[in-house]
């Protein structure tokens, strides 16, 4: 009965005093005694630090001889943390640290995408990292760090929080791009990543600092709704720039510029965390922001994040066409999914914002497949040039299985897990109205089927003469060469999930739908029961349910 | 105007001045290294604004961190990475900066018009010490994004030194030499690029 534990959280946050800290209090206000800080709201993340302490100081203690249990280390550490964010399911905490950080469900789901790439992640990286000869200890402590950094961002209800963690993962993100740093490639990859990333940020910063003034000094999201209402040329301004901060992060279309080359010139491991655990953090920033702070300008984001769902569909997945590497090609790929997840949000819907977290669930285990296999074949062959697949399918026939699965599930090919996705998604964004994007994401949805099941046409059809250099020379699997194992459960793993999150969907679909629901930022009716009683977010609640209505009856 | 309104107001266009012509010169300075030195300009004014603002704390830092670090940083990577390229200018390259140039303007002019039209909230500067204020700050509203600084620092110092490190044992092309497992493309030299190089040695 989730119920009792969030009244009685409610009951403790009113008689906390709201934090009146601004500059008009007197000086001695800044020493009074705070309230209770309900620090238990992250105890995943503190789980996720003392890991990343722990493997820190095993690798400098351990020497050589220890470096081989870092990456167990790392998944019990995650593990440990997705447990922790089980637990915290039972009990939301929606306000903690004096309303900097929320564990509402929303945030406790993105949490758990975050972690789960993580996981996935490590089990990747075991290989690959040992076969590079790059250093091992400190990857995995920046893939935590960036874990981590995600995980703060999800959860973030304030602005100063926001920006630290979205650095947090930036920097970490940026580092793990040129990890293998004797390659040109992945040089070049870090450093546009940092320069377009640094820009980015720079914008997102200016949109936040007019936030800022407009509110008269607040860094409480809820806080500045209330001032957004007649804030005019500005508030728009600081929309914008908002939007284009976030859409670096999501990799939406005018700002996409960086994701080809670096998904090209990053490890593998790492571009798949960007694709996945990256994404997912934006976009958990992207609905809080936006639903939090601009109640009021709801028609206009709509209207801004429709054009960029719909440029992002379309070139995302036109362009993956002409690929033949393919890293880039699911870079390509991963730009265009963004753009279905993006119907989700401009539905704006109890069922969009549900759709969107479903698919990011089904997203991560068919995209984390495909890349756990784009990994092993590039271990065993070292190149990811999609005509050198081609006759797989009579070398490796579990590699050709699961590489075809998670690629068709991408496609949105009926039994599996993508399908149902998919249907949900653009179900949600027809119901809500928005019918030029479903008829776009309906186009571009068989336009990717095209380029997936090329590639997969490649890997099986071939006949044996037509079989490509490397898949000739492919070297017998040794299942028990340091890292394999692991990235051999990722692949099963994967790949059951990909196959049965579409049928048994139902678990997943009660979860996001609940979270939801149970999400008070979101304002939906059978939420409102547990808001407090401020004024602001009683103006979240009309704006977002006032649009909500509107584009129903459009 | 009282006296000290007057003080402020001409501090104000002095610093202001300052600020812009520093920057003015850091983008047309011939010179590499000329730029780098007028960018310390441009923060040290920017502190001097600071002050104006009561913000004692950010203009010691500005000063501490900008002037101090980034700058002194900025002239050793310049002085480092001494090489000269002669660039041929390029074609249409008036079109380029005219393009720039209507675009900073039509920026400059949207947000002027913003910061005109908006009705600001403002509140007066307080007389607190400012260093006072930020420290409760940091303790009450501000902890958690406070203490996840900590971890992106150390994080930040980890990956810094991983890439600065010098590999002292390089294994043989192929196999653990710290790049992709993924082969390059082979590259087809194109007639700029050698005539670049060509260029660079010379």
């Amino acid at each position: 009965m989730p119920e009792a534990g969030r009244e009685t959280g409610n009951r403790g946050m009113l008689a906390v005093d709201p934090p009146h800290l601004s500059w008009s209090s007197s000086p001695m206000d800044v020493f009074a005694p705070t309230g209770n800080l309900y620090a238990g709201a992250i105890w995943p993340e503190v789980v996720v630090t003392l890991t990343l302490l722990l493997v820190l100081v095993v690798d400098l203690v351990g020497g050589s001889a220890a470096r081989k249990s870092l990456p167990a280390l790392s998944i019990f550490g995650l593990i440990g943390a997705l447990v922790t964010l089980v637990l915290q399911w039972q009990q939301p905490q929606l306000e903690s640290f004096l309303g900097s950080f929320a564990a509402d469900p929303i945030s406790i789901l993105f949490r758990g995408l975050v972690v789960g790439t993580a996981v996935l992640t490590v089990m990747m990286a075991e290989r690959y990292i040992a076969q590079s000869g790059a250093p091992t200890g400190e990857f995995y402590v920046l893939l935590l760090t960036a874990t981590l950094g995600g995980m703060f961002l999800s959860g973030a209800t304030d602005l100063i929080l926001v920006f630290v963690s979205l650095e947090t993962l930036g920097i970490a993100s940026y580092l793990m791009a040129g990890y293998t740093k004797r390659d040109p490639r992945s040089s070049e990859a870090a450093l546009k990543y940092l320069l377009i990333g640094a820009s980015s940020t720079a914008i997102f910063l200016y949109g936040m600092s007019l936030l800022y003034g407009l509110s008269g000094g607040q860094t409480k999201l809820e806080a500045i709704a209330s001032s957004m209402g007649d804030a005019g040329l500005a508030g728009i301004i600081a929309l914008v720039l908002c939007i284009g901060g976030i859409g670096f992060k999501l990799a939406a279309v005018p700002f996409h510029q960086w994701t080809p080359d670096v998904y090209e010139g990053s490890p593998t491991p790492v571009v798949a965390f960007l694709s996945v655990g990256s994404k997912a953090a934006g976009f958990a920033l992207a609905v809080r922001f936006l639903a939090t702070v601009f109640p009021a300008m709801t028609e206009e984001w709509r209207a801004v994040l429709s054009v960029l769902a719909i440029l992002t569909m379309i070139l995302g997945n036109v362009v993956a066409i002409a690929q033949t590497r393919l890293k880039r090609l699911l870079a390509y790929s991963s730009i265009g999914q963004a753009g279905f997840v993006l119907i989700g949000l401009v539905a704006g819907t109890e069922a969009g914002y549900a759709s969107l977290i479903f698919y990011l669930m089904v997203y991560l285990v068919m995209n984390l497949g495909a890349f756990l296999c784009v990994t092993l074949f590039s271990l065993k062959t070292g190149t990811d040039e999609i005509s050198e697949y081609s006759g797989l399918y009579q070398k490796d026939p579990f590699l050709t299985l699961c590489l075809s699965i998670c690629l068709l599930s991408l496609g949105g090919l009926p039994p599996l897990a993508g399908f149902f996705g998919k249907l949900y998604l653009f179900w949600a964004g027809w119901q809500a109205g928005a019918y030029t994007l479903v008829l776009v994401g309906l186009v571009t949805s068989v336009i990717s089927i095209y380029y997936y099941v090329r590639v997969v046409k490649t890997i099986v059809v071939k006949e044996p003469q037509e079989m490509s250099v490397s898949v000739q020379n492919y070297p017998e699997t040794n299942w028990q060469a340091e890292g394999m194992q692991a990235l051999r459960v990722g692949l099963v793993l994967t790949l059951v999930a990909t196959i049965f999150a579409g049928i048994l969907s139902n678990p997943l679909f009660t979860l996001s739908t609940q979270a939801v629901e149970q999400s008070p930022f979101l304002g939906f009716p059978t939420a409102q029961a547990f808001i407090p009683q401020s004024a602001r977010l009683q103006v979240a609640v009309k704006g977002s349910l006032g649009s909500s209505a509107q584009t129903g009856e459009g | 105007m009282t006296l000290g309104e007057g003080v402020q107001l001409v501090t104000f266009v002095v610093l202001s001045a300052m600020a812009i012509g520093f920057a003015l010169g850091v983008v047309w300075a011939p010179s590499i290294v000329y730029s780098g030195f007028l960018l310390g300009g441009v923060f040290l004014s920017m502190a001097g604004l600071y002050l104006l603002l009561n913000a004692d704390f950010v203009a010691a830092a500005q000063v501490l961190i900008y002037v101090g670090a980034v700058n002194v940083l900025i002239l050793f990577a310049i002085m480092l990475v001494n090489r000269r390229y002669t660039f041929a200018p390029l074609k249409l390259g008036w079109l380029r900066n005219g393009v720039t140039a209507v675009v900073c303007l039509g920026l400059f002019a949207l947000l002027t018009a913003m910061a005109l039209n908006t009705p600001w909230q403002l509140e007066p500067i307080q007389p607190t010490s400012s260093v006072l204020v930020m420290g409760g700050h940091f303790f009450r509203e501000y902890l958690l994004p406070f203490e996840l600084a900590s971890v992106l620092l150390l994080m930040a110092l980890i990956g810094a030194i991983v890439l600065a490190r010098r590999e002292f044992v390089i294994p043989q092309a192929g196999e653990g030499d710290l790049s992709l497992l993924e082969r390059a493309r082979p590259q087809l030299e194109s007639e700029s690029e050698r005539q670049a190089e060509l260029v660079s040695t010379r």
